[in-house]
């Protein structure tokens, strides 16, 4: 290990994105089942993902570290906490037949720090490809949602507005990624070259044709949902690869 | 700010020869191992600063208008008053000590590196082998029994100097007034605002960016709070975007059955 933000981040990402997306947009539906099935998939999310953080520590027997202060400035410090609480709202929903009304505002409240934190923990770096434009938490909120609708989609849900919710989101996205790479290019040249032409090209154009035109051509087409969403989730996984890693393009390690 | 009884490095540029003494001393203080590294055409080396390198001279390097010039730069931590590293650091392992000198708790430090991500400097860095970072203790050892940093004590030239940060910014603008007399015009000292203040300052003969220092540096407070005001914005206008969508489809559907 160098040291740097590696896969378990990137799949922690991905993970809490899905679910906590699927979570989100499940409690916009009106079916009490989807509702449910939300709660379990953000549930399993944010366990895996909060596992491969711990694992992904220096030093894992240590991790009860980030729960034994008080550092509200430092945003892994807050993502820990949300993760935590979000962990244990869910867990409730997931035992309570009857949901108090309270117990879903919080929760719902708790999965969108989740998944919006890390954006934020990402732009309050010194790399500019994360930080020199405010875009970060929103690319990751778009993608969460976008996820979310296609996480339900592939499980069968069949609510109309879930290939809405996907097909807009998945637009915004892209225009937030080619807005990010525009803002961030005069500070980040290097970095944005790495995404575009140099060594993580696959995973960024594998995220733009496999991730969003193909979803998008076939949803406009209504052809094979199910394999529409699967390519959704999949750029999910590559737009989350490539801007971890670009991030940190130029981080001599030797 | 920097208090005025707190320890100070004064880095004096145009005292400079880049023999890297300071370098050597540093890691002879602090035991730290040797590193193989590969040349990659210049003096300079390691090519970076990393767990077993907190301080090394950095070269800049170039021909303009058909002169050479060959610039050296302390790079190691400047321990601000406002550190990146302190404020991103989720356990409170990283932390201000007596004096304004920031060092690593390693007993507490769980490695989650979010410090090396945030550090402006890219003083503070991660050691595989022991799962928690490493980085300058402005020889907290040393300088809290009365003796000097080691970096410090092996200068040959006088472009190292140590003390209360008072006497350190009184000698930097000394020194500066000096250098402006002689004709540098564009000599300045780096330190006094960055990052709320540093308690190691650098007397420059040229603009801090052709040195490669960063510039216009911005704390982690502010970073976070502009971090957070966009992610509300943003959950704000797509949240709404979706409950929309949710809504119109739904009525549409509805439309169609009946």
């Amino acid at each position: 290990m160098t040291g740097e933000w590696g896969i378990y981040i990137v799949l922690y990402f991905w993970l809490a994105a899905m679910g906590g997306g699927a979570f989100l947009i499940a409690l916009g539906l009106r079916d009490d089942r989807a509702k449910r099935s939300g709660a379990f998939l953000a549930f399993i999310g944010i366990v895996i993902g909060a596992l491969l953080l711990v694992v992904d520590l220096g030093q894992p027997a240590r991790f009860w570290h980030l729960l034994a202060g008080f550092h509200p400035i430092s945003v892994m410090w807050l993502g820990s906490a949300v993760l935590a609480l979000s962990g244990l709202g869910l867990f409730l929903m997931l035992i309570l037949r009857e949901w108090p009304d309270w117990l879903v505002w919080v929760t719902a409240i708790l999965v969108l720090l989740v998944v919006g934190y890390t954006g934020v923990l990402l732009m309050a770096t010194a790399r500019p490809f994360w930080s020199a434009s405010p875009l970060m938490p929103w690319i990751f909120l778009a993608s969460a949602y976008t996820s979310g609708a296609a996480l339900l989609v592939l499980l069968g849900n069949r609510e109309p507005g879930l290939h809405r919710i996907a097909f807009n989101f998945a637009l915004i996205e892209i225009v937030l990624v080619a807005a990010h790479l525009i803002w961030t290019y005069p500070a980040a040249q290097q970095q944005v070259q790495a995404a575009l032409t140099g060594e993580l090209a696959w995973a960024f154009w594998g995220f733009v044709l496999l991730g969003v035109a193909l979803p998008l051509y076939m949803e406009a087409q209504r052809k094979a949902a199910a394999l529409s969403a699967l390519l959704v989730l999949a750029g999910g996984f590559l737009l989350r690869y490539f801007i971890v890693y670009a991030g940190q393009v130029g981080v001599l390690r030797f | 700010m920097p208090k005025a009884n707190d320890y100070a490095i004064l880095f004096d540029a145009s005292h400079c020869t880049g023999c890297r003494a300071c370098q050597v001393a540093c890691k002879q203080w602090n035991d730290l191992p040797g590193e193989a590294t590969v040349n990659t055409g210049s003096y300079e080396n390691p090519p970076s600063l990393s767990a077993d390198t907190w301080l090394r001279m950095k070269y800049t390097e170039g021909v303009v208008s058909d002169e050479v010039f060959w610039d050296f730069t302390r790079d190691a931590c400047m321990h601000c008053s406002s550190a990146a590293c302190v404020e991103a650091c989720p356990t409170g392992a990283v932390n201000y000590r007596e004096g304004g000198v920031v060092t690593v708790d390693q007993d507490w430090c769980i490695g989650c590196r979010n410090c090396v991500q945030a550090c402006p400097y890219d003083a503070i860095h991660y050691d595989e082998h022991k799962g928690v970072v490493e980085k300058c203790t402005l020889c907290y050892d040393r300088v809290s029994n009365g003796l000097q940093p080691a970096c410090v004590t092996s200068c040959p030239t006088g472009a190292l100097h140590s003390g209360s940060y008072a006497d350190m910014k009184q000698l930097a603008e000394t020194r500066l007034a000096q250098l402006k007399e002689a004709g540098y015009k564009d000599a300045n000292i780096y330190g006094l605002a960055e990052m709320g203040g540093t308690h190691v300052l650098y007397v420059l003969l040229k603009h801090p960016s052709t040195y490669g220092l960063p510039v216009g540096t911005v704390t982690e407070k502010k970073k976070v709070a502009s971090g957070w005001l966009s992610a509300g914005i943003a959950a704000a206008v797509l949240g709404y975007a979706g409950v929309h969508w949710v809504a119109e489809r739904r009525e549409q559907v509805g439309g169609e059955r009946r």
